[in-house]
């Protein structure tokens, strides 16, 4: 939403003046391509298609947060227990169809199989939102505002903590996967083979990038959304309903997660702490993008699964908590709000 | 005529054992009970081993709550990387202890000494994060907090030649005996101790200060204090007593594995605990913590069957203290308080 509030730089200032204004992107940017060159050389178009399929899911996760941390100032701490609630979903959705397509084969039904199952799956998300929302948020939103961004925290951390611990109480610590979605052979692109269910996962993100981008920008209640991240008691005067709104930024966002956790059934397998490592690279991004940023959060995405793969190619794969941190304590250094910055109101309050 | 002045005199001594109770932040109702607390363990039926262990773990919970609490409940931030320091702490103390050739290098040191080397370590990072998040808002000093606290887990997992990863370590403990009493008084003069000290801390123009930022860090600027140096020193004089807090667990359980140890969901068990006993008291989490213990053995014993029942009962309670009564017990115990002086 930073867009809105940008100033359009007058007409005739210099290029110079320009990159002054925007140095951290600048920085960024060169830093990306060299590290995009870098690992073309050493890994190949493998690893080149692995960025925008690892960027593609942090950057629908990271999306959700920053939408709900810009919108209701909650800075989201659950959003892996979403992650994890719409890969059960969709696990349980899924096998009891694959059963059946098993003894009765139909081409047709086992490719909208999986589309069922991670609708479903967000279906689940938006219900959960809601309820979230109206039974925890809404309650200490009427009481108190006062210290709000680290309350909400602290309450979604205590979200978090049950919901982990409930799917454990629950379901036991079983691992439940499957290994696939479609039952075709992998594609090959540049050279480079891929299965058919990453590309979905990535092609999943974006259409539901793309159509929280046409949402927000396009209809009505996408404006009365950017209209409360704004400003509040504005978009109460002008007689917007703002617990509806905050309800449903909410459950989108939830919705979002477990959209994202059901496409990527056959790489991250439902158990009780699948949540984790989801969170942490979605806060990353938002972190380095700027919290309550969207725009940023989808960029941010893509450049977060490179570092990933950056250490992955150049290091080891068990250093990937280690090294990006290095990397997030050197832009928080440069740019203390984020690369593309962020001009939540909560910010200014705690 | 004489009693009367012997009772004044004798009113007078307890009003300045009072005071001085008061000037170390007790007062005789919490003194009693601390009092009660040391010597359960000498009785029958508390004399056992294993309540002895429980005893053991709910003094340390409570130490920890009063170093997360000072930070937490005095300057409103939540320092989410707390169990990830005190595994610092641990990792430190037991590999400068280390006499065993498992790990790379063999230092020897007391364990007695080594355990402030750990604490001293782990106020530096402390005071390192600080420095680098606290001119920012709250919200980011907690992200990153949990990111240095995963990226800390992440070094001792992959630095198998000092830390055995995964494996764990099994540092030597602090004494011969394979008795738990002596260990209760260990950590208990620990908890004490550091209770006392970040009490007196938060009693001196320090706690106004932090109070001050805490609640409105505009205005506190506004009025002359400086920010940065209150938030350093308040997160570096945590982290060192989490630190300390690692050392002794090194060498009392005698065994590090990084999960067990690190891992974020330690740091919400004693959030848990600091805000279910009130924020900015100190003492809520002590007073939180021993029957908390014992509550939770005691349905880990009862319900083998529904493993982790307890930790959704921490994370349930937490929810509902945050959105019912924010001030916890120590909320409790004011309006009880301010109910019978009223009266």
């Amino acid at each position: 939403m930073a867009k809105d509030s940008m100033v359009r730089p007058a007409a005739g200032k210099s290029v110079v003046s320009l990159i002054k204004n925007k140095l951290p992107v600048f920085i960024v940017a060169i830093f990306s391509v060299i590290l995009f060159a870098a690992i073309y050389i050493k890994g190949g178009n493998a690893q080149i298609l692995n960025i925008f399929i690892t960027g593609g899911m942090w950057a629908l996760l990271a999306v959700g947060l920053a939408l709900v941390f810009g919108v209701m100032n909650i800075p989201h701490f659950a959003h892996g227990e979403s992650f994890m609630i719409g890969a059960y979903v969709a696990y349980f959705t899924f096998t009891p169809m694959q059963a059946y397509l098993y003894t009765n084969p139909s081409k047709f039904l086992s490719t909208m199989a999986p589309f069922g199952a991670i609708l479903t799956a967000g279906l689940a998300g938006l219900l959960l939102g809601i309820i979230i929302e109206r039974g925890i948020f809404a309650p200490l939103r009427h009481r108190t505002k006062e210290g709000w961004v680290m309350n909400a925290f602290l309450l979604t951390v205590g979200i978090s903590f049950v919901l982990s611990n409930g799917a454990n109480l629950v379901m036991g610590p079983n691992f439940r996967g499957i290994s696939r979605y479609w039952d075709v052979d992998a594609v090959e692109i540049a050279g480079a083979y891929l299965s058919v269910d990453r590309l979905m996962a990535l092609a999943i993100s974006l259409v539901t990038i793309g159509m929280l981008w046409f949402f927000l920008r396009r209809t009505r209640i996408g404006r009365a959304i950017r209209a409360v991240s704004q400003d509040e008691t504005g978009a109460q005067l002008v007689g917007i309903n703002l617990d509806f709104i905050q309800t449903l930024t909410f459950s989108l966002a939830t919705a979002m997660a477990a959209i994202s956790g059901a496409s990527l059934l056959f790489l991250f397998q439902a158990y009780p702490t699948v949540g984790g490592t989801p969170l942490y690279y979605a806060w990353y991004v938002v972190m380095m993008a700027g919290l309550g940023n969207v725009a940023g959060a989808i960029i941010g995405g893509f450049i977060v699964a490179m570092l990933q793969t950056a250490t992955q190619v150049f290091v080891a794969v068990s250093w990937t908590t280690v090294l990006p941190t290095v990397v997030m304590i050197l832009v928080l250094l440069i740019a203390p709000s984020g690369i593309f910055g962020s001009e939540v109101k909560g910010i200014q309050e705690s | 005529m004489n009693s009367n002045i012997q009772a004044q005199g004798k009113q007078s001594t307890w009003k300045k054992f009072e005071a001085f109770l008061n000037k170390i932040g007790f007062n005789p109702l919490g003194l009693g009970i601390l009092i009660i607390i040391a010597i359960l363990p000498t009785t029958s039926y508390f004399s056992q081993e294993y309540i002895i262990r429980w005893m053991i773990m709910g003094a340390f919970l409570a130490a920890q709550s009063v170093a997360f609490d000072f930070t937490a409940g005095y300057i409103n931030i939540v320092n989410f990387g707390f169990a990830a320091l005190l595994g610092l702490g641990a990792y430190t103390s037991a590999i400068f202890s280390n006499t065993t050739p498992f790990i790379a290098v063999a230092p020897g040191l007391n364990p007695w000494i080594s355990i402030w080397l750990g604490a001293i370590m782990a106020g530096l990072v402390g005071f390192a994060l600080a420095m680098l998040t606290m001119r920012l808002r709250g919200i980011f000093a907690a992200v990153m907090a949990w990111f240095l606290g995963i990226a800390l887990m992440g070094l001792v997992n992959n630095w198998t030649a000092l830390t055995r990863g995964p494996l764990g370590m099994n540092p030597r403990k602090f004494l011969e005996t394979t008795n738990n009493l002596p260990y209760f008084y260990i950590v208990f003069s620990m908890m004490i101790g550091i209770y006392i000290i970040l009490r007196m801390v938060t009693k001196s123009h320090y706690g106004l200060a932090f109070k001050a930022i805490g609640q409105n860090l505009d205005a506190a600027r506004a009025s002359g204090i400086n920010p940065t140096r209150y938030l350093v020193f308040n997160f570096t004089l945590s982290a060192f007593f989490a630190g300390l807090l690692g050392g002794f667990y090194a060498h009392y359980f005698g065994s590090l594995t990084p999960s067990t140890l690190m891992h974020t969901a330690k740091t919400v068990e004693i959030l848990a605990i600091a805000y279910i006993g009130g924020r900015g008291s100190l003492w809520g989490g002590i007073a939180v913590a021993f029957p908390f213990v014992f509550l939770i053995e005691l349905l880990r014993s009862n319900f083998t069957e529904l493993p982790g029942l307890h930790l959704v009962i921490y994370g349930a309670l937490m929810i509902l203290v945050m959105i019912y009564y924010p001030g916890g017990l120590f909320g409790f115990y004011t309006w009880l308080k301010d109910k019978f002086q009223r009266k």
